[in-house]
């Protein structure tokens, strides 16, 4: 089984995650820029972040024969301070780089006027770059925020192909179908989807425009749980071109939309900048 | 709007030549210029209408345009190379010729129909030889009308008309149907103008346009980069004068190497056409450089990405200020064209602190010139402690002292100490400074 996992926060995770992941079949991901779990407070914490997920992160999952890719974009949480606020100015800069391929995560979390002013500015910044989008959709008052955010995806003018409304889940599904836009689900342990869930939506509504994801970050989270997905799928009668479908192709396709996947094996040396990855070496 | 690049088949000459339409589809050409020729659609051959008609299946369904070429050499005369011309007393057969080549054009439904003056015979006077070139291209072009194809009448270097002003005289005598077939390499071999220039002068006219490298006053046709040829300027200058034929490819001598050659080429005018928009685009809003930088090496490949990078930075000229943004958030390779194009000295100093060698080594390039004497030691101590070559230091000749020589004889020692070595290049220069 190849896995793509179009939706994980590798800077939160261990070298000992990559190496399972490996194991697992993981040979490509996507790592969307998001909030770290504690408030920034200017802009230069954004940029020095930014520039880890197509630096450094990129070579750290090279050493696993993991191809890294990541999306950019002010995190909807965040896009409520202004002192955050101020990292619009330079997405261009960002959104320019080779590994870049979309933007995101972008989209609700309180349904604030900044969140809605945010969102829309940085559609169009998708649109300008000739971008695909991440839209991450609210943990709480979810449908309302599905809802609200395929009427921003519709008003910005943007391909919806070129939009994935991610976290869904049964009652937010059914909004996104019939939209054009792409249907990311992210398994968690305990919340959000299991991969049981995961393959009855399966079921119902079919392998197309459909992203699986672990979504793992800092929190309590399994960056296997897409094998686990994938697993799932075959005892449920899926074949294993269905499974590869859904965990390669289609993220493959996806964000191939930006015209820069990269996934040739890795040709990284064994240092990024001059520096490895053996605490202790050089 | 992007130029559609064709290749030649007469630097096919090797392929049958559906084998040679297979090879230039998958490699991405929009077309090809058919060099009608004894192997490839001899007009003379008695199923030629059948040739035509499976021809034109071959070309649609690899979604190939096609110009029609009528410079093969030895098909009408197997002993004197592109003989009879319009310049020769048989000249009926060269016209002939030119009209079965418009019947396969139009069957085709080829974008143009190609062909040249001819070298003149030394026993025809100018003014005679000119007298037939007019009539002879008077009742090609009266012909091609006819059938609806548009006429290209190519200046050749060392023929009777070799340049666009030559053309421009033939085009008064003969009419408004004689149209232009321009070789862009043969303005760099023997117009007044710079290439760019030429193409603007020629846009207006243009059915056809060849393309190739090219050297000041030797007609040969090169490879791209091995000739003196600008290329981004050139494709600008051809996109803006609103062309939207083929660019093919005009390699005839290379037909040994064919399939990598013209994927060589093919690579080549997509990065050359993508610089020259950049360029373009630096002119009329130079702070584009903030996106264009980082996208280089997708636009040019990563081979040329460096050189295309500097060149980028150049025409942008940045002020310190946008310099050292370029630089902040540039990643590491673009922060080592910032250093090469823009080398100030706080730049050079944040490069000499990393670990990356390709950064310090950048930064003890010409702009450290810049650098006071102590930064600069230090800077070639680091780099020798990386295992850099000293043959990468600017001006190191000259500025190496004595003190210099104290430090490099100190890590020697520490090295020793370790049971290690000092690179051959340090201990060459430390022997020196002693």
């Amino acid at each position: 089984m190849r896995i793509f996992d179009p939706h994980i926060h590798m800077t939160s995770r261990t070298t000992d995650d990559y190496e399972r992941m490996a194991a697992a079949g993981v040979r490509a991901l996507v790592e969307p820029a998001f909030w770290l779990g504690q408030p920034r407070t200017n802009p230069g914490s954004f940029t020095d972040y930014f520039d880890a997920l197509i630096g450094w992160e990129p070579f750290r999952a090279s050493q696993y024969g993991i191809a890294h890719h990541c999306t950019i974009a002010l995190n909807p949480k965040e896009a409520n301070d202004p002192r955050c606020r101020e990292v619009l100015a330079v997405l261009p800069r960002y959104l320019a780089k080779d590994r870049v391929v979309a933007v995101g995560e972008t989209g609700y979390d309180s349904m604030t006027p900044e969140e809605d002013e945010v969102f829309a500015a940085q559609l169009q910044l998708a649109r300008e770059h000739g971008l695909p989008a991440l839209v991450h959709t609210p943990h709480r008052d979810k449908v309302v925020g599905t809802r609200r955010s395929l009427d921003v995806v519709k008003e910005s003018g943007i391909d919806p192909g070129l939009v994935v409304l991610d976290h869904l889940n049964e009652p937010t599904v059914g909004e996104v179908a019939g939209s054009g836009c792409w249907m990311g689900f992210s398994i968690y342990p305990d919340t959000k989807m299991s991969p049981d869930r995961m393959v009855a939506i399966l079921r119902e509504y079919g392998l197309e425009r459909m992203l699986v994801n672990s979504a793992a970050d800092w929190g309590k989270s399994d960056p296997l749980l897409t094998l686990r997905t994938g697993e799932a799928m075959l005892a449920a009668g899926f074949s294993d071109d269905d499974v590869d479908r859904v965990l390669w192709r289609n993220p493959v396709e996806f964000y191939g939309q930006s015209g820069r996947l990269d996934l040739d094996e890795a040709d990284t040396g064994a240092t990024f900048a001059g520096n490895s990855i053996l605490r202790g070496g050089s | 709007m992007s130029l559609r690049f064709g290749y030649g088949t007469n630097g096919f000459a090797n392929h049958r030549l559906a084998d040679a339409l297979d090879v230039i589809a998958e490699l991405g050409y929009a077309g090809v210029a058919l060099t009608l020729d004894h192997a490839h659609l001899d007009p003379y051959d008695p199923d030629v209408k059948d040739q035509v008609a499976r021809t034109a299946r071959l070309l649609a369904e690899r979604e190939l345009a096609v110009v029609v070429e009528t410079g093969a050499r030895y098909l009408l005369d197997p002993r004197r190379k592109h003989a009879p011309t319009f310049l020769h007393d048989d000249a009926a057969r060269r016209v002939d010729f030119l009209k079965r080549a418009i019947d396969i054009a139009a069957g085709l439904n080829a974008e143009a129909v190609s062909f040249w003056a001819g070298v003149r015979p030394t026993h025809v006077s100018a003014e005679v030889a000119w007298q037939l070139l007019v009539e002879g291209c008077a009742e090609v072009t009266a012909y091609a009308a006819g059938r609806g194809v548009a006429a290209g009448f190519e200046p050749e270097p060392g023929m009777l008309v070799e340049t666009l002003a030559d053309w421009d005289r033939l085009r008064e005598q003969v009419g408004p149907d004689l149209k232009l077939t321009l070789d862009i390499g043969h303005c760099r071999a023997n117009e007044p103008e710079d290439v760019a220039e030429c193409v603007r002068i020629a846009g207006p006219h243009l059915v056809n346009v060849q393309i190739d490298d090219m050297r000041r006053g030797v007609h040969e046709h090169l490879e791209f980069g091995d000739g003196e040829i600008d290329f981004p300027p050139v494709l600008r200058a051809l996109a803006g004068t609103g062309y939207r034929g083929l660019v093919a490819v005009e390699l005839p001598r290379h037909s040994h190497a064919a399939p990598d050659v013209a994927a060589r080429s093919l690579s080549f005018l997509r990065a050359a056409q993508w610089l020259g928009d950049a360029l373009d685009r630096l002119a009329a809003d130079p702070a584009a450089i903030a996106v264009l930088l980082p996208a280089a090496r997708r636009g040019v490949g990563r081979a040329a990405a460096e050189d295309a990078r500097v060149r980028l930075l150049h025409a942008a000229a940045p002020g310190r200020d946008e310099a050292a943004e370029l630089y902040r958030y540039g990643d590491n390779d673009e922060k080592r064209a910032v250093l090469l194009a823009c080398p100030d000295p706080d730049l050079l100093r944040d490069a000499l602190r990393s670990n990356d060698t390709r950064l310090v080594a950048a930064a003890l390039g010409p702009g450290a010139r810049d650098l006071p004497d102590a930064e600069w030691r230090q800077g070639v101590l680091k780099s020798v402690f990386m295992g850099l070559p000293l043959s990468g230091v600017d001006g190191l000749a000259q500025r190496a002292d004595a003190e210099l020589g104290r430090m490099l004889a100190a890590l020697r020692r520490e090295r020793e100490a370790a049971g290690r070595t000092m690179p051959d290049d340090a201990v060459d220069l430390l022997e020196r400074l002693h």
